[in-house]
């Protein structure tokens, strides 16, 4: 596995009507790259939390490294292109994800071999195909992206400030109006949510949320 | 036989139904708006709440409670691709174990009945009942609907939040099967999948993969 690079902290949330925080964020920087892209994120029920997605190809894994004043920090790595073998899906990915490994008929899974002869089987996990536009920003020196994107078709839009020193997320959250009392939704929980895998807050399913 | 002449908001006989959803159908939307004949100011736009119990194993029975009711319907026929769905069981909370035995699970046709030590349950148990069995799940669905009336086919086109997530949705549906298939055709939604919301919601929560119309 490879890191590719510092660990960031991170605040995110998810919304239908977040104009109000893209409005601020379009005051104050200019809309630096827009990126479009498919991923895939595999999911388990359970509460562990970290982040395990595949995207061109490629799996990586984000492991949440600590909370830090209601900020994640999170660490990724890259565990490798497809095909992948079953040594590295043993021993790297099922262990992220909290869930025993299957026994594992290839040496080698091809990303569709994977997904429909290891994935689907397994009742312990679930896969979101999520379609995203991502537009990236920088307020108060972090990295800060609206994003809309699609979840299984549905859509939900988010907006996420990152960087390495906590204390520039806290502030430009200060700046965008996020308040302490803010939910931090990070990407599985979010999509957990909206898959059903685990319990909505009052506040998420409202129509104007 | 004379066509049964429909009315927005009130019962008829059982109806087809065309529905799809995607992520956009602003042309059907469009034109469903302007081939539409006035309707009551009632139907305009109507917001609801539901919670919709999708089980693994089964797509012919639909199970939703709105305002603390629950109402299942079951698939009866497909014709030229539109669905006929009947009504099944309507019931209230808080609801009878007897009627959970007898009618509510059976619909789901999943292996397990919970155990059903009280004579009746809430909303809220029931739900948990839900949440406990591997094969079930709630799903917390709001819809803003706007209804038209075109072809004398009761027609919507609605934003429904699924779980939060948003997906769009146009319908049409009667008795008469001929007057959806015109419908469908001014709408320019001919060969777009038939997509009911049962499917719609079990493709956007995972237990389905297969992608929305659009």
């Amino acid at each position: 596995m490879v890191t590719t690079t510092q660990p960031r902290y991170e605040f995110r949330i998810f919304g239908n009507n977040l104009k109000k925080y893209e409005n601020i964020i379009n005051k104050l920087s200019e809309k630096e790259i827009t990126r479009e892209m498919d991923s895939i994120y595999l999911l388990t029920p359970w509460k562990r939390k970290n982040n395990v997605k595949i995207r061109e190809g490629v799996m990586d894994i984000k492991i949440l490294e600590q909370e830090l004043d209601g900020l994640e920090q999170w660490n990724p790595f890259l565990v490798g292109k497809f095909p992948l073998k079953a040594d590295v899906i043993k021993s790297v990915v099922f262990p992220t994800l909290g869930i025993e490994s299957p026994v594992f008929e290839r040496k080698k899974y091809s990303l569709d071999q994977f997904i429909n002869e290891v994935v689907c089987i397994d009742p312990d996990l679930a896969v979101a195909y999520v379609w995203k536009i991502r537009h990236a920003y920088t307020v108060n020196e972090c990295i800060t992206e609206i994003a809309e994107i699609k979840v299984n078709g549905a859509s939900i839009k988010t907006i996420c400030v990152e960087s390495e020193d906590p204390a520039k997320v806290l502030e430009a959250k200060k700046i965008l109006n996020m308040g302490s009392k803010m939910e931090n939704v990070n990407y599985p929980l979010a999509l957990k949510r909206v898959m059903g895998l685990t319990k909505l807050p009052d506040y998420w399913n409202k129509i104007d949320f | 036989m004379s066509k049964e002449k429909l009315t927005i908001g009130e019962v008829s006989k059982p109806r087809f139904e065309f529905r799809t959803f995607g992520r956009e159908f602003d042309v059907a939307a469009y034109l469903m708006s302007r081939l539409s004949v006035p309707v009551p100011r009632k139907v305009w736009e109507r917001n609801s709440e539901e919670i919709y119990i999708v089980s693994k194993t089964n797509d012919v029975n639909n199970t939703k409670i709105r305002d603390g009711k629950m109402d299942i319907k079951t698939f009866v026929q497909e014709v030229d691709g539109l669905e006929q769905w009947n009504p099944l069981m309507k019931g209230e909370f808080p609801i009878k174990a007897e009627t959970l035995k007898n009618n509510v699970f059976p619909a789901f046709k999943v292996e397990g009945l919970p155990t059903l030590d009280k004579s009746e349950y809430t909303l809220k148990e029931f739900l948990e009942m839900v949440s406990s069995h591997p094969d079930l799940q709630a799903v917390n669905v709001e819809k803003e609907r706007y209804g038209y009336m075109v072809h004398d086919t009761i027609c919507e086109y609605a934003v429904v939040h699924i779980n939060g997530a948003s997906v769009v949705t146009v319908n049409s549906e009667s008795t008469e099967v001929e007057d959806i298939k015109e419908t469908i055709k001014d709408m320019e939604l001919e060969g777009v999948e038939n997509i009911n919301y049962l499917q719609a919601i079990k493709r956007v929560i995972g237990m389905i993969d297969k992608k929305l119309a659009n």
